[in-house]
Order: structure tokens, then C-alpha cells, then sequence
């Protein structure tokens, strides 16, 4: 069975990660065009990234909006998803269904809603703009992962601290959280990943001058269409890979995953 | 990162875009070659005003939509746009007239771009045509009517209808079929019957370079800003000369109205059409110009839509007729060409 | 303190922040497809609509893609996830990192990927050929095969990665008991393993289906103009003729969608409970 096993996931890790391969060799090649396989190896299209500015400001814009709005959205979608599960208030699929709306309606309108109907008339700035949009957008992500892990933690261990003289807070920062630490985990790392990589949403909401990276890739290769994009993309990409690699090694992260 | 670490960098983001003591300038531009504007226009204005410039890019109809939801509260100064957008914008009331006299370089622009959409509202700054790019190798182009070869079968690539080429495209084959009618059905119903023979009717011009490489395509309609790419390919790759003529396009600056930095954004316009900028950008095949005086060497000149006989024979099509029939042109695309 | 203030005081800040940043001016979007020209309520907005074939037509083919990128993800999803499962705990840790992988690499980069690996000289044409399964190329690149590989690529983590939280809560012992009672693989996985992870398969389809008709970059560029989908219908109508009514009656439509969907993947899991 095992065989069997490793093959299955040899051919979907192949068909998912392969594509990786691709821009990986791309972003090294010497051609003018994305190719593979690639036209000469050189470092000319990576050397190319850095020299972006536009790049560089909007990669900082993105890495603070994506670990912002997460905590925000875990701060705000924790206590919802530990509510829901332990005290089934009524009206429950009725919560659950209004906070997992941002989940379900097109990016562009959220966008564009929120761009006349919120920003224009309150003047909100652009940057603040982005975050709450896309705080509003990950929330469903962490109460749905947060509310799958409470599910599986037996409620008779937080009985049983709180019946041991712990507060409610107390027991729940004490034995609840971790306990849940992987689906807190977790969360976080699909939250900072949509936000990350968030198109529709942030393409009515960038202004002038702020715009996230994966917009200003889309405005980069409107016009231009050189290996620079799968250059930034395998870094970004070799990047997330040390960050899940030292996430492994520091909080082990394949106990709680 | 921590949620103290985090608060701190986003309060250090807000606070950048706070905290500036200059005057800012922000203008709204196409994405296209950010790198040579940065050097060649950027860099030495803001040396010379001491001022700041913040630039929003983007593809033309997006940044009209977006001037549009902003429309009480501009945060753009200047843009530029496309003719037809441009003129879209002053029937909405976007933006302002442009005090011509305040431009020292105007007297110096061809005539067709001083006033392309009527009022002073908008001043062209570069201008293309639209045309065939085919592979020598295969096929053979000398009017419009070639696209509709049988070698071309599966290997032609034409613009969308909700590129600024789309429209040019129509028009021309319209013009090609003998139509006569402004609704260009001729040439959409020609296109439906054949679209299942067109590999895609692209949204992004920087596509076909990749299409021409992977031996997707033989032959394409574009602008004439996309040729200097394509000709980086090194491959068989001819831009067509046509017998029944090339249609283009023109992008224009304007100024926004509600902008608290007119005076500021007059400069940057006269300092853009200077000879001096319009033939450094020109150098780096980015953007024909404008501007009469602007020297171009021949084989940059090659490669863009450069000088006064090149710009007579550009059938421009009249921003007010896309304005008046795009709508019409959309419905039928979608129903006989995009289905 | 009774446990319902509790819960409203838990809940509370989430939704009047969901309420107010996002549902009203969502809905203020919404209720102009509502309107005629003249502003009254009416539903004309929606007869226009329906009444023009190529809007049916991307309708269609939105559910269609949306429903077999989530069957095919549950399919193959189940298969990963299991095999992960099985696995020892180290490597299990691994694997799932691999399956993040993708999901690290911007939407942007990896639709791009694709155009190289399915085009006339791609990889899957070089291998087509080799092979004898065509005499020419095939195209793939602008159709709707092209659009289903691209979004099974984007969503099939989410999918397998539910199936494992879901996986790793069954009793360890179930499936081995049932396969000592004789019961066969295929039993095993019908009547124990399907039932007991109904509700990760839940979560997983909705995020899949819902992102995969909501998806705005795989179909724009790996179908192009020839394959819409609503998303690209309604980016269409937006940026290019500035038609915010007919967007946001598009956008109630994958609303609507994306609902449905919901309540049935939740009616399915609910089984269990009751």
C-alpha cells in the first residue's frame, strides 16, 4: 500500500510542483523570452529584479500587508470560531454564513465596492484601504481553519482547568490555544498566502505610488515580457520555502500541521 | 514576525506615505518601460522641480475606471490615456483644459497631436501604427485582406475588442471587406465566421512574443510599440508592408480636474514633450515622438512609427466614432466572435 | 456571564467589522443590479442578462469548470491525502510542506508556466508526439483544458490539505479493523473513510469550487478571450466599458453560486452529525 502511496504522490507533487521547475529554470535563463527548456543559463534576468525599484517598494508593501491583515483577521476570527464551536449560540449558520461571505464574492467587486462606497466617501487612505480589505478577506480563512481544530480538541480538557481554578480567558490561552496551535498555524500560513498573492482585490485598491507585488507583476508583463517575472517568482518562491523549512525546524511544524 | 514587529512596520508604511515635506506630483501612466521614464523623465524632472513624483501604472481603460471612482477627491494630477479614453474623460467631466500657451514645446508637436480630441482638453505625446507582423517563412502579407489565408489557419493571433487595438483592428478590416457602416459588421461578422481558425484574440500585446516563440502563431495585429519585442526574438519576423494602409493609435496627456498642482503638472507635460526626452525615450524604443525636433537614429527609427510621412499615413481612427459605437462594437463581438 | 452574552461578545467585533468593511458596501454594489435606469427596483438588469446567449453561455461554462476542478481535486485529493496519512510522521511533514510549494508561488507566475509547458512546442505537445497519441501538436493552450489543468494546479492543495486535517482525526484503528473484518478497499473507504471525513471534504470543495469560478488570472490567461468565464466576463464590463450594473449582477450570480454550493457540501456533511 505505501508503494502505491508514494507513487500517487510522486505524480500530483509532479503536476504541482512542476510548473515550479519551469519558472525556476526560466528565471535563470539567458534568453529574451520565458522558455524551457531555457536558452543558456545566466543571472542577468534575477540581476534584472533588484534593479526594479518599483519592485522593491511594493515587495515591503506586501510582506507587512500580508502579516498584518493575518493578525488581524486571527485576532478577530479566533474568538468566532471558539464561540461557534463551544457555544453554538443561536443563529449560528446565520454568523458563520456573514463572516464567510468575503470568501464568496468576486475579488473585483470587493474591490470596486469597496473602492466607491467606503474609501472615496470616508477618505480613507489607500494603504489602510488594502489592509482592512483584505483583513475582511482572510477572516473566514482563519475562523474555518481555527474552527476545523477546535472541533477536534476534546472540550473536557478545558472543562477540567477551569474546574482546577483557571479562568475562562486563562484556560483557553492556557490549554485551548496550545492545543489548536496547528490550526492557528496553519491559518496563518493560508491567510499570509492569499493576502501575498492577492490579485482582484488589490487591483481597484492600489493607488498611486502603493501598489502590492503581485499587481505590479501584473503591470510589469502587460508590456513586457521577459524572464525577470519568473526570476522574482522563484525567489519569492525559494523564499517560502525557507520560511516552512525554519517554521519545520523551530516550532515542528509537521507535529501540528 | 511578531504582531508588535508587524504594527510597527505597517505604522512605518502609513507614516512614508504621511510624511512627505516635498510637493508631490502624481501622475498616471501605462506600465510600459518604467525603467527608461524613470531615467530619462523621472529622475531628471524631479532633480530640476526639487519635487517628488508618484506614479500609478496601468493599462488605459483601468486607470480612466479609477479616475472615475475618484472623482471628488482626485489623488492624480495628470494621466495619459489613450484618444478615445481621454475624450471620454472630458465628456465626464475628469478632466480640464489644458492652457496650451503654458507649453513652451507646443508649436513643436505635429499638428494631429496638438488638439486630437478637440478643446485643448488633451495634447498627444506619442502616437503608433497598428499593423501585421507575420513570419517571413511562412506566409505572405500585403493587406489586410492576408490575414484571411488558409497557411494562417490556427496560427493568427488578433487583438481583443477591449484592448485600444481592438477597435483600430475592426476598422481596418472593416475598411478591407468594403464596409461602409460605423458599426463595422462587416468586419464582424467576418471575424465570428472565422474565430475557431484565431489561436486567441489577446487582452496583453506582450503575449504574442511569446506565441511567436513557441511557434503558437505566424501572424498577428498590433501596435507598432510592440515590434522592438518581437523583433528580440531573432526569428523570420517582418512587420508587413500594406498595400490598403495602416490605422494606429495616439495617447495623450490630460489634466485632471481637481488637481492642486496644475502649475506643477504643466512643467512635467512641457518638460515630457521636449525634444530632449521625447528622443531619449525614442532611443530606447519605447515611444515615437511627438515632438518635430526630435532626432531618432535610423535603426531605432526602424523599429518605431518615426516622422512626418509615417504619421500622414496613419488612418487615425476618430475618438468620438469609438466613443459613439464601442458599445455596438462589444455586443457584437460577443455575440458572433467571443461566443 | 451566560454563555450566549459570552459568545455575542466573542463575536461581535468580527462581525461589525466584516459588517461594516465589507458587507455594506458590497451590498450597496449589489443593489444597484437591482435597479433600472431610472432607479426603481426592478429586475430588468437580470432579464438583459439571461437574455443574452453569450452571458448563458460563460454561465455554463463557470459551473461546469467549477464542478469538475472540484471533483477532479476531490479525486486526486483523496488519493494525496491518503497516501500522506499513511506515511511516517517525518515524512509526513515534508510532503505537506511540498504541498504548500505551490501554493507560495505567485497565481501570476504559475499561469505563465503553463503557457510554456502546453504550447505547440510545450513539454505535454513533445511528449503527445513521442508517443504517437497525435501526428500534430495538439491545442491545448485557449481552450477549456487548458483553464481546468490550470485551476486543478491552483485549488488541489486547498483540497488535500483539508483532507488531511480531516484524515489525521479518524481513530487510527478504524480503517485496519474494518479491513480485518474483510471488508475491501473500496468498502473501507465508502463506508468508513468517506463518511468520517465528510466534513473535510466539505470545507475543502467549497474553497475549491468557489475559488475555481472566482479565479480571475488562470482563465484570462491560459483561456484567453475565447474561453470566458463570469469572472473575466465581469473584469470585462468593469474596466473596459465601465458597466459597474452589469458586473454586480455577475457578481450576485457567483454569489448566489457559491452559496448553493455551500449548502450542498454542508447538507453532506451534515449527514454525520445527525
Amino acid at each position: 500500500m505505501r508503494s502505491w502511496g508514494r507513487i500517487t504522490l510522486a505524480l500530483v507533487l509532479i503536476f504541482l510542483i512542476g510548473p515550479f521547475a519551469i519558472i525556476l529554470a526560466a528565471g535563470l535563463s539567458d534568453g529574451e523570452t520565458l522558455a524551457f527548456p531555457p536558452q543558456g543559463i545566466s543571472l542577468r534576468w534575477v540581476l534584472a529584479v533588484f534593479e526594479l525599484e518599483s519592485f522593491r517598494a511594493s515587495f515591503a508593501l506586501s510582506l507587512v500587508l500580508a502579516t498584518a491583515s493575518t493578525m488581524a483577521a486571527l485576532v478577530l476570527g479566533t474568538p468566532v470560531a471558539y464561540a461557534l464551536d463551544r457555544y453554538r449560540p443561536p443563529g449560528a449558520i446565520a454568523i458563520s454564513a456573514l463572516l464567510t461571505s468575503p470568501l464568496v464574492v468576486p475579488g473585483i467587486i470587493v474591490g470596486l465596492a469597496l473602492l466607491r462606497h467606503f474609501v472615496i466617501p470616508l477618505g480613507v487612505g489607500v494603504t489602510t484601504a488594502l489592509f482592512l480589505a483584505h483583513t475582511a478577506l482572510l477572516i473566514p480563512y482563519a475562523a474555518r481553519v481555527v474552527s476545523a481544530s477546535l472541533a477536534n480538541l476534546r472540550v473536557d480538557i478545558e472543562e477540567a482547568a477551569i474546574l482546577l481554578g483557571a479562568s475562562r480567558p486563562g484556560a483557553f490561552f492556557r490549554v485551548v490555544l496550545p492545543n489548536i496551535r496547528s490550526g492557528v498555524l496553519a491559518a496563518f500560513i493560508l491567510g499570509f498566502i492569499t493576502s501575498f498573492n492577492q490579485v482582484p482585490v488589490s487591483l481597484f485598491l492600489s493607488g498611486p505610488g502603493v501598489s502590492t507585488l503581485p499587481i505590479d507583476m501584473l503591470s510589469y508583463m502587460e508590456f513586457t515580457y521577459d524572464p525577470s517575472i519568473a526570476a522574482l517568482s522563484a525567489m519569492l518562491a525559494l523564499m517560502s520555502v525557507a520560511i516552512v523549512l525554519v517554521a519545520e525546524r523551530l516550532l515542528g511544524l509537521s507535529r501540528y500541521v | 514576525m511578531t504582531l508588535r514587529t508587524a504594527a510597527a512596520a505597517l505604522a512605518l508604511i502609513l507614516g512614508i506615505g504621511g510624511a512627505a515635506a516635498q510637493q508631490k506630483l502624481t501622475i498616471s501612466v501605462y506600465g510600459i518601460s518604467q525603467d527608461s521614464y524613470r531615467k530619462h523623465l523621472y529622475a531628471p524632472f524631479e532633480a530640476q522641480c526639487g519635487c517628488k513624483l508618484v506614479v500609478e501604472v496601468g493599462n488605459s481603460s483601468e486607470r480612466l475606471a479609477k479616475l472615475e471612482a475618484r472623482k471628488d477627491n482626485p489623488e492624480v494630477d495628470m494621466a495619459v490615456l489613450t484618444d478615445f479614453n481621454a475624450l471620454e474623460a472630458a465628456q465626464k467631466g475628469l478632466i480640464d483644459k489644458i492652457d496650451v500657451s503654458k507649453l513652451s514645446n507646443y508649436d513643436k508637436l505635429y499638428d494631429f497631436a496638438r488638439d486630437p480630441i478637440g478643446s485643448n482638453y488633451a495634447v498627444g505625446y506619442t502616437f503608433y501604427s497598428t499593423g501585421i507582423i507575420y513570419r517571413t517563412d511562412k506566409v505572405k502579407i500585403s493587406s489586410w485582406k492576408d490575414l484571411w489565408k488558409p497557411e494562417l489557419k490556427n496560427r493568427l493571433a488578433l487583438p481583443n475588442i477591449t484592448t485600444s487595438q481592438g477597435p483600430t483592428l475592426l476598422f481596418m478590416v472593416d475598411r478591407s471587406l468594403g464596409g461602409t457602416t460605423p458599426d463595422f459588421a462587416a468586419a464582424i461578422n467576418h471575424i465570428g465566421a472565422s474565430r475557431k481558425d484565431v489561436v486567441n484574440f489577446y487582452e496583453r500585446s506582450a503575449q504574442l512574443t511569446q506565441l511567436f516563440q513557441q511557434d503558437e502563431i505566424w501572424a498577428a495585429v498590433t501596435g507598432r510599440f510592440n515590434w522592438p519585442l518581437v523583433r528580440k526574438l531573432n526569428m523570420p519576423i517582418a512587420w508587413a508592408s500594406l498595400s490598403d494602409g495602416e490605422s494606429g493609435g495616439m495617447n495623450v496627456m490630460a489634466l485632471v480636474k481637481g488637481s492642486k498642482n496644475k502649475e506643477l503638472a504643466l512643467k512635467f507635460m512641457d518638460y515630457w514633450l521636449s525634444a530632449e526626452v521625447q528622443s531619449k525615450i525614442a532611443a530606447d524604443l519605447v515611444d515615437s515622438p511627438a515632438n518635430r525636433d526630435a532626432k531618432v537614429s535610423p535603426e531605432a527609427a526602424e523599429s518605431l512609427t518615426y516622422g512626418a510621412d509615417m504619421a500622414k499615413a496613419i488612418k487615425f481612427l476618430p475618438p468620438q466614432t469609438v466613443i459613439d459605437n464601442r458599445v455596438a462594437w462589444l455586443n457584437g463581438w460577443n455575440e458572433k466572435i467571443a461566443r | 456571564m451566560t454563555d450566549r452574552s459570552r459568545a455575542a461578545l466573542l463575536i461581535a467585533p468580527a462581525a461589525l467589522f466584516i459588517v461594516a468593511g465589507f458587507l455594506l458596501p458590497v451590498g450597496v454594489l449589489l443593489m444597484g443590479g437591482f435597479r433600472d435606469g431610472a432607479g426603481a427596483w426592478s429586475l430588468a438588469r437580470y432579464v438583459e442578462f439571461f437574455a443574452t446567449p453569450l452571458h448563458v453561455e460563460t454561465l455554463w461554462r463557470t459551473l461546469r469548470l467549477g464542478a469538475l476542478v472540484t471533483i477532479a481535486s476531490a479525486i486526486i485529493g483523496y488519493a494525496a491525502a491518503l497516501a500522506i496519512v499513511d506515511s511516517s510522521p517525518s515524512s509526513r511533514g515534508r510532503y505537506i510542506g511540498l504541498f504548500i510549494l505551490p501554493m507560495m508561488i505567485s497565481p501570476v507566475a504559475r499561469t505563465y508556466a503553463w503557457v510554456v509547458l502546453l504550447g505547440r512546442t510545450g513539454l505535454v505537445n513533445v511528449l503527445v508526439l513521442k508517443l504517437g497519441l497525435s501526428d500534430e501538436p495538439l491545442r491545448i493552450l485557449f481552450t477549456e483544458t487548458a483553464v481546468f489543468l490550470g485551476l486543478v494546479q491552483l485549488f488541489l492543495p486547498l483540497m488535500v490539505l483539508s483532507l488531511v486535517s480531516a484524515l489525521e482525526n479518524l481513530p487510527p484503528d478504524v480503517t485496519a479493523a474494518a479491513r480485518l473484518l474483510g471488508a475491501s478497499w473500496l468498502d473501507v473507504f465508502l463506508k468508513v473513510i468517506l463518511p468520517l471525513t465528510r466534513e473535510g471534504l466539505a470545507v475543502g470543495g467549497v474553497l475549491v469550487f468557489t475559488g475555481a469560478i472566482t479565479a480571475y488570472i488562470t482563465p484570462a490567461v491560459l483561456g484567453g478571450s475565447k474561453v470566458l468565464m463570469l469572472e473575466t466576463l465581469l473584469f470585462q464590463r468593469v474596466s473596459v466599458a465601465n458597466d459597474v450594473v452589469t458586473a454586480s449582477v455577475i457578481a450576485m450570480l457567483l454569489i448566489v453560486m457559491s452559496y448553493a454550493a455551500n449548502a450542498l457540501l454542508r447538507r453532506v456533511a451534515s449527514v454525520r452529525k445527525a
